[in-house]
């Protein structure tokens, strides 16, 4: 039957007619119409209660407030750096693997060998930088707050490490970046359950502590060293972006001055700002210049695709990189895998890349460690294929080429860039280094006679140059170079000063350029007498000083250029010095006479005549200043009326042009019609008029269209506009203006206004940089330089809240060291810890509380409030101390207030005579709360003292002085530098330690103060004086309440002393006898009794006895008894039976 | 104006040019100063006792500061501590009026620990200094824009007090704000009203009525919103030395206040005893000079709105001001070498100018350097 094949059933069909189709029907049609629910039932909507209505309406403010945030400016830059991703995970999880991956998927070349960062092109508008972060957890501080995604690797074989949780909980604190989860390793657990399962429970794990759903990818296995190509595409696609603080990657040049390069992330960097370097401290910008980008965008971004060729790689400590361009040197790559350069600009690299290879052989020069190769010397290239004139210079040896080269290579070079050279010595070896005079010192002569002037003097200068140079003699030329500064200094101010004196007001004593010119012995005060003068003179200058901002800046400008130039080579060269000499005293004459000024915000003393306004012609000019005056046409309320009526009559013409007619105006409208048809000769000047009017009409509709937008954007929008939408468009607004209004700006004016933008590839100069930090530099240590703002240079008092992190074994104790990462800086300390009561006093606590905040003062940076740090107790990765430690994020907090002082106090508890005059004036209270002050020390018991009590207390009542003893905080400050340490000892920074360890390092005991031992507390029980009841009050007391009388004479007879009585011999012998008697009758009583007693016992057991073997025989009766009646019945059943 | 050479953290600087000014944005910026060859080749060398008494008020306004100064008083050596503010009482110099000192209190207060309360007593107008009454209509006008919220920032009048012997007595209130807010000021809108005092000090109360009298001769020609009260002062309040003057102010739409004043001549000092309806013409010419020189602040506040948005946050602030005070360009020099700004400084084309409309203005552009009140203690 089965084999049978399975004929199919009928299908149901639907009734398209008939009753049950149209009851279908119905009930479809009825859920089409998707009435609301408050049209399907309009009175379970209806409105019936004012105070439910009221609450509905609050509730829903109150969820729409929460929903907003306070609108925030975006700052993001039009062009961003590249994404700084940081690959962080413990030791052997497969980091550098990671990275080698990625960079082979986007560039399709491998990196044999990486160090440093890696910036590569990935998309047509995104770069990325890899960083791979070490196993040193000064690494993982310092990365964390610049990245902007964090990759966290995990070995899943092993599951989660305490540095992955450390990470997580750094970036908690130094503001979160977005992290993404990697579990590599998969590959290690074989069975498949356990790897689901171990997925699944890491993943958790993951989530709970980053925010559920967080992104994790799983790596599986290694297949020839490389992870396998999909996963890592997976990885590689996704990024978000955020933006972050500043860092900067570095490339050192010299020995003791060092200049470092990278991007700017973050907000604008300007010039004058302070630097910290994490891990070594804080530094002072000594120059700082943007660069061509080492790795661009591509330009065009017309194609769909990223062509191969512009997928670019930048590794400068990997051996990828190839040339960089500077201001004063070029620096080329020729590491491992220099043939991977991969510039844009091909002919230039190959014309440098060749000159590098010919001279290869003549220097072998290795760059103090990392595998940069830097050369200076003489020959120069030309700024051929630049765009913006940046002078180039390469580089060759020096000494091993002909001289003739030298001249070939000079007379080749045009006529613009002229130079000096410096003598840096390193490594015991003088090299030489061309220093290009670029054009900055020219920034301030904008204007073109200026330039014309200048350029013809560089002309002429420069033509000297080459001569001289074959000469080859140094000292010339240094004088050369310096000759032509100066004249250039001389001609330049000469340029300056000029277009002042034409303007005929030799008297502006005040302005620093008149002042060069004037001579110097004029004696001027501004208050005497030339405050109409100077009146006139300002109005002058203001009037013609076309360029403002030179004429408050530039000035100085040159000078300190000057300056500086002059400092420069002043030990180099000798003849120089007489012409400095006298330039100096010019200088020093001529600021004298601006040294000592009236300094006040008036623009003249109030009582300066001015011009009489009230004649016709002054008055003309400020006419129009008040109401009275003429109004703006956009303000003006006649012109605005006028313009309506101008459109109320254009409406109409055009009204009368359809079929409508007017009275009025209709009429003049048809005559000039049949006007212009009637009189066609006069049409010509018509037409003429017309196109005349017509212009006008254009103009005002055209200004009335605006108006008419204005009102309606207002008008429109006034329902919707709540404070919070204002909020918004003003944030929204100033965003778009600080985007634009430098846009039109050159970029070397703009750094200056703006300062240096993120996403510009800068090059930043220090200066006395401890030798240190290039003899010990790591590349595979990120360099983070992070600016300063106003006053976080400076140090002092830092109170923070501060709360010991859960996962951390100890409680923190008072003046015991901590290392703390705060803003950019990791420094150790000394913090105390406080609490802050009711009364806003800070109590000094000698530990952190368990599970509670608390206050911590330390001696430190000052950085802004909110700003959160963590706190370790060492930095040592000395695998020792680790086991031991186990978490090592002692405690986390954020900044609260900054002071120059502390107050934090201590409880006292004095023991012992002290000395009561100090402490007049002070409060004491009894333990009931009564008040008072101490007034006076009496003279005579020693201690004794007068006071005053706001009520009366009692000679029992114990009173207390409370005392307070202010605990200083010690000012020590120590940052953590890290990278000043040789690179083996850079993870082992060892600061202050804390006296517990140094004391059992040296196996110091303390002794015991015996004071500090526990006791059984031993106390005097007190005598209360009896309770006397005043006869009186006996008197009035009910009898209950009184004292009884009889109580009180059985009390009495007690306390009666009774009087000893002497017996008679008889009468004693009487009483012995009857004591005797006595004795011998109780003896006897007590042994009857005990008799008794005995025989009792012995009778209960007879008795007992007895009773039980009755008991026995009734028992074995009854059984006879029963067991003849159970024979019996037996029988008788027997009997029946049978 | 020298220029001054950093080492360190330290600004050097020779004489005592701009002094205010350096000591104000050394406390702002943190940053310590020396200034050496303080009036070297004058008469009397060194500091003179108004700049003594300044820094004394910095030094009960700030906490930590530290002042060195040789024993000539002619080289100084100042490193701020943090501003604290609180209740202060100071005895202003006779020198200088109470407006240089309020002055420089007014582009502090905002940055203090707790809200300033500054009493300060000495001579209220004079002639080199910005009088109590400007500083309390044009540079309090001024300095509420750069704040969302001023309540409880005032100055008040108490006493009077003129040149020799002086005696008045002001109270000035400054709340305390975490950061300023970025402005776009282009536009100062046209005078509707002119408003002003006259004060007579232990003179005849007359004196006042002749200034107002000619000083609303004058301004009557172009507006007819001019009502100027009279302040006779009597017994305490009228200070400890005869004088008059007479303090006007001008309104716009927009509510910018331009200032002007006059005060009569010391007679004690051998100057010629000033006649009142000079003194009334002379400050209605003022301040229609004020009027025609323009800009979104008064010449005198012009520093004090610069600094405004120099501290302001890392945003674009645009201001118009009239043509720049020395005082102003000082400013501005000075702000680049504490703080490292730089202003884009151009003329203001305004494209429906109809002339008349006063002298050519400045426009100034900025990015501010987003300072924080460091001081203030969050909870």
């Amino acid at each position: 039957m089965a084999d049978e094949p399975v004929q199919p059933k009928k299908s149901h069909r639907e009734r398209n007619s008939g009753r049950k189709a149209e009851k279908k029907k119905k009930k479809k049609g009825n859920k089409d119409e998707e009435l609301t629910d408050k049209q399907r039932n309009p009175k379970a909507f209806a409105f019936n209660s004012a105070i439910r209505a009221e609450r509905r309406f609050r509730r829903k403010q109150d969820i729409d407030t929460k929903k907003q945030h306070i609108p925030l400016v975006d700052r993001t830059p039009i062009e961003p750096p590249p994404i700084l991703i940081a690959v962080v995970g413990p030791p052997k999880v497969g980091k550098t693997t990671l990275i080698n991956n990625l960079i082979k998927l986007f560039t399709r070349s491998p990196l044999t060998d990486i160090k440093g960062p890696v910036t590569i092109v990935t998309g047509k508008k995104r770069r990325i930088t890899l960083i791979e972060c070490n196993n040193d957890i000064n690494s993982m501080i310092d990365l964390a707050k610049v990245c902007d995604l964090a990759l966290l690797l995990c070995d899943a074989s092993f599951g989660f490490e305490m540095e992955i949780f450390e990470f997580l909980n750094i970036c908690q604190v130094h503001g979160m970046p977005r992290i993404m989860g990697i579990l590599t390793h998969l590959d290690m657990i074989k069975n498949s359950k356990t790897l689901k399962t171990t997925k699944k429970t890491l993943k958790h794990r993951f989530w709970t502590e980053v925010y559920p759903g967080a992104k994790l990818f799983y790596l599986s296995g290694i297949v020839h060293g490389e992870y396998l190509r999909n996963e890592i595409k997976n990885l590689g696609d996704r990024y978000e972006d955020l933006t972050n603080l500043e860092l900067i990657r570095k490339n050192p040049k010299c020995d003791r001055n060092i200049s470092l390069y990278g991007y700017i992330r973050g907000v604008p960097l300007k010039k004058e700002s302070s630097i910290h370097i994490a891990g070594f401290g804080d530094l002072r910008i000594h120059d700082i210049s943007y660069l061509p980008d080492p790795c661009p965008l591509p330009d065009e971004i017309k194609k769909r695709a990223l062509v191969e060729k512009e997928k670019l790689v930048y590794a400068p400590f990997s051996g990828v990189g190839g040339i960089v361009y500077d201001k004063d040197a070029v620096y080329v790559e020729l590491g491992g895998s220099h043939s991977h350069n991969k510039r844009n600009d091909e002919d230039e690299g190959d014309n440098i890349v060749s000159n590098l290879i010919d001279t290869k052989e003549t220097l072998d020069v290795k760059m103090e460690h990392s595998e940069l190769q830097l050369f200076t010397g003489g020959k120069k290239l030309t700024a051929k294929d630049f765009e913006e004139d940046n002078p180039i210079g390469t580089a060759d040896g020096s000494k091993n080429l002909s001289e003739d080269e030298i001249d070939k290579n000079i007379n080749d070079l045009k006529t613009e860039v002229n130079y000096k050279e410096e003598q840096i010595e390193c490594d015991g070896r003088i090299r030489r280094k061309v220093i290009f005079n670029d054009d900055d010192d020219d920034e301030m002569s904008d204007n073109s006679s200026d330039d014309l002037e200048n350029d013809s003097v560089d002309e002429l200068e420069d033509d000297k140059i080459p001569e001289l140079e074959k000469d080859n003699n140094v000292h010339m030329k240094i004088k050369n170079v310096l000759n032509e500064l100066s004249s250039k200094e001389k001609n330049k101010r000469n340029l300056i000063i000029e277009p002042e004196s034409r303007n005929g007001s030799d008297s502006e004593n005040s302005s620093i350029e008149s002042a060069e010119s004037d001579s110097e012995d004029e004696d001027i005060k501004w208050k005497d007498n030339l405050a109409k003068k100077a009146q006139n003179a300002f109005l002058d200058r203001i009037s013609c000083t076309e360029n403002l901002m030179k004429m408050v800046y530039s000035v100085f400008d040159t000078k300190e250029k000057h300056v500086d130039k002059t400092s420069d080579h002043e030990d180099d060269i000798d003849e120089l010095l007489t012409k400095k000499v006298t330039r100096e005293q010019e200088k020093i004459l001529l600021e004298k006479d601006n040294m000592d000024l009236v300094e006040s915000s008036l623009m003249f003393p109030w009582n300066t005549a001015t011009k009489d306004w009230t004649s016709e012609e002054n008055k003309e000019l400020i006419v129009n200043c008040f109401v009275t005056g003429k109004w703006k046409d956009s303000e003006d309320a006649s012109e605005l009326l006028r313009l309506d009526d101008a459109e109320d009559l254009d409406d109409m013409n055009s009204d009368l042009d359809g079929d409508f007619e007017d009275l009025e105006t209709g009429e003049k409208h048809v005559s000039t019609k049949s006007d212009v048809n009637a009189a066609s000769g006069e049409k010509r000047k018509r037409d003429e008029d017309e196109v005349d009017e017509e212009a006008d009409r254009e103009a005002l509709a055209e200004k009335k269209r605006k108006l008419k937008e204005k009102f309606n954007s207002e008008y429109d929008n006034t329902d919707k506009n709540t404070y919070y939408d204002e909020l918004k468009i003003t944030a929204e607004k100033q965003a778009q203006l600080n985007k634009t209004v430098f846009e039109n700006m050159p970029d070397d004016v703009r750094v200056q206004v703006e300062g240096f933008r993120p996403g510009m590839y800068v090059r930043i100069e220090f200066t006395n940089v401890p030798s240190e930090f290039i003899t010990n530099f790591d590349p595979t240590y990120p360099l983070v330089l992070g600016s300063l703002n106003m006053g976080e240079e400076n140090i002092g008092f830092v109170n923070v809240k501060i709360k010991k992190h859960r996962w951390y074994s100890k409680i923190l104790k008072t003046k015991d060291p901590l290392i703390i990462s705060l803003g950019w800086r990791r420094f150790q300390t000394i913090p105390l810890y406080s609490k802050l009561e009711d009364n806003l006093k800070f109590r000094y606590l000698k530990y952190t509380p368990e599970h509670l905040a608390c206050n911590a003062h330390f001696w430190g940076p000052l950085t802004p409030q909110g700003t959160g740090f963590l706190a370790l107790q060492t930095v040592d990765s000395n695998p020792e101390i680790l086991k031991k430690q186990g978490f090592r994020i002692a405690a986390t907090g954020s900044v609260q207030e900054l002071d120059k002082s502390t107050q934090i106090m201590k409880k006292l508890k004095l023991v012992g005579a002290l000395e009561v005059a100090k402490f007049e004036g002070a409060r004491i209270k009894t333990v009931s709360g009564i008040r008072g002050q101490i007034k006076k020390a009496a003279s005579k018991p020693e201690g004794c003292f007068r006071a005053t009590f706001e009520d009366k207390i009692l000679l029992s009542d114990i009173v207390f002085c409370r005392t307070w003893y202010k605990v200083d905080v010690p000012e020590f400050y120590n940052p953590v530098t890290t990278l000043l340490l040789p690179s083996d000892m850079k993870n082992r920074w060892k600061g202050v330690r804390t006296t517990g360890e140094i004391k059992r390092e040296n196996d110091i005991r303390n002794d015991v103060n015996s004071d500090h031992l526990y006791l059984p507390i031993v106390r005097q029980e007190k005598p209360f004086r009896p309770l006397v009841i005043p006869a009186k009050l006996q008197n009035a007391l009910p009898y209950r309440d009184k004292p009884k009388n009889n109580v009180k004479s059985s009390e009495k007879k007690k306390n009666i002393e009774r009087v000893a009585v002497i017996k008679e011999p008889h009468e004693q012998k009487i009483s012995s006898m009857m004591k005797m008697l006595k004795a011998s009758y109780q003896h006897k009583q007590e042994k009857m009794k005990q008799e008794t007693k005995r025989r009792l016992d012995k009778h209960r057991a007879e008795i007992l006895a007895q009773e039980q073997s009755k008991e026995r025989k009734i028992k074995q009766k009854k059984k006879e008894v029963m067991r003849k009646r159970s024979k019996a019945q037996l029988k008788q059943e027997k009997k029946s039976m049978s | 104006m020298t220029t001054a050479i950093q080492k360190g953290n330290t600004l050097h600087y020779k004489g005592s040019s701009f002094f205010k000014q350096r000591l104000i944005l050394s406390v702002l910026s943190g940053k310590s100063v020396r200034i050496t060859d303080i009036r070297t080749r004058d008469d009397i060398p060194g500091l003179r006792e108004f700049e003594v008494s300044l820094i004394r008020l910095l030094d009960k306004v700030t906490n930590g500061t530290l002042i060195e100064l040789n024993e000539a008083g002619t080289a100084l050596y100042f490193q701020p501590g943090l501003l604290y503010g609180g209740k202060i009482d100071h005895v202003c110099s006779l020198q200088r009026g109470i407006g240089y000192y309020l002055e420089a209190l007014l582009m502090l207060g905002f940055f203090c620990k707790q809200p300033l309360y500054a009493t300060l007593q000495g001579v209220t107008s004079n002639n080199i200094d910005p009088s109590v009454d400007l500083l309390k209509t044009s540079m309090l006008q001024t300095l509420k824009k750069f704040v969302i919220d001023d309540e409880g920032l005032d100055i008040k009048i108490c006493k009077r007090g003129l040149l020799p012997l002086g005696g008045g007595e002001i109270i000035f209130r400054c709340p305390v704000r975490t950061k300023l807010r970025p402005v776009q000021f282009s536009d100062s809108g046209m005078v509707k009203r002119i408003r002003g005092t006259a004060y007579a000090l232990r003179v005849s109360p007359a004196m006042t009525n002749r200034m107002v009298e000619k000083a609303k001769g004058v301004l009557l020609n172009f507006i007819p919103d001019v009502y100027i009260t009279t302040d006779q002062c009597k017994g305490k309040n009228a200070g400890k030395s005869p004088g008059f003057g007479i303090h006007l102010y001008a309104e716009t739409t927009n509510g910018v206040i331009y200032s002007a004043e006059q005060v009569s001549n010391v007679v004690s000092n051998g100057e010629e005893p000033s006649i009142p309806e000079d003194l009334g013409t002379a400050v209605a010419q003022r301040l229609l000079y004020e009027i025609y020189l323009g800009g979104v602040t008064d010449s005198t506040s012009q520093a004090l709105a610069i600094l405004n948005i120099a501290l302001g946050q890392k945003d674009v602030s645009k201001i118009v001001i009239g043509p720049l005070t020395e005082f102003a360009i000082g400013f501005l020099r000075n702000l680049r070498e504490f703080f490292g700004i730089t202003f884009k400084i151009e003329h203001y084309e305004n494209e429906d100018d109809q002339g008349g409309t006063g002298g050519r203005k400045v426009l100034l552009t900025c990015v501010g350097i987003g300072y924080s009140n460091i001081s203030k203690r969050t909870i």
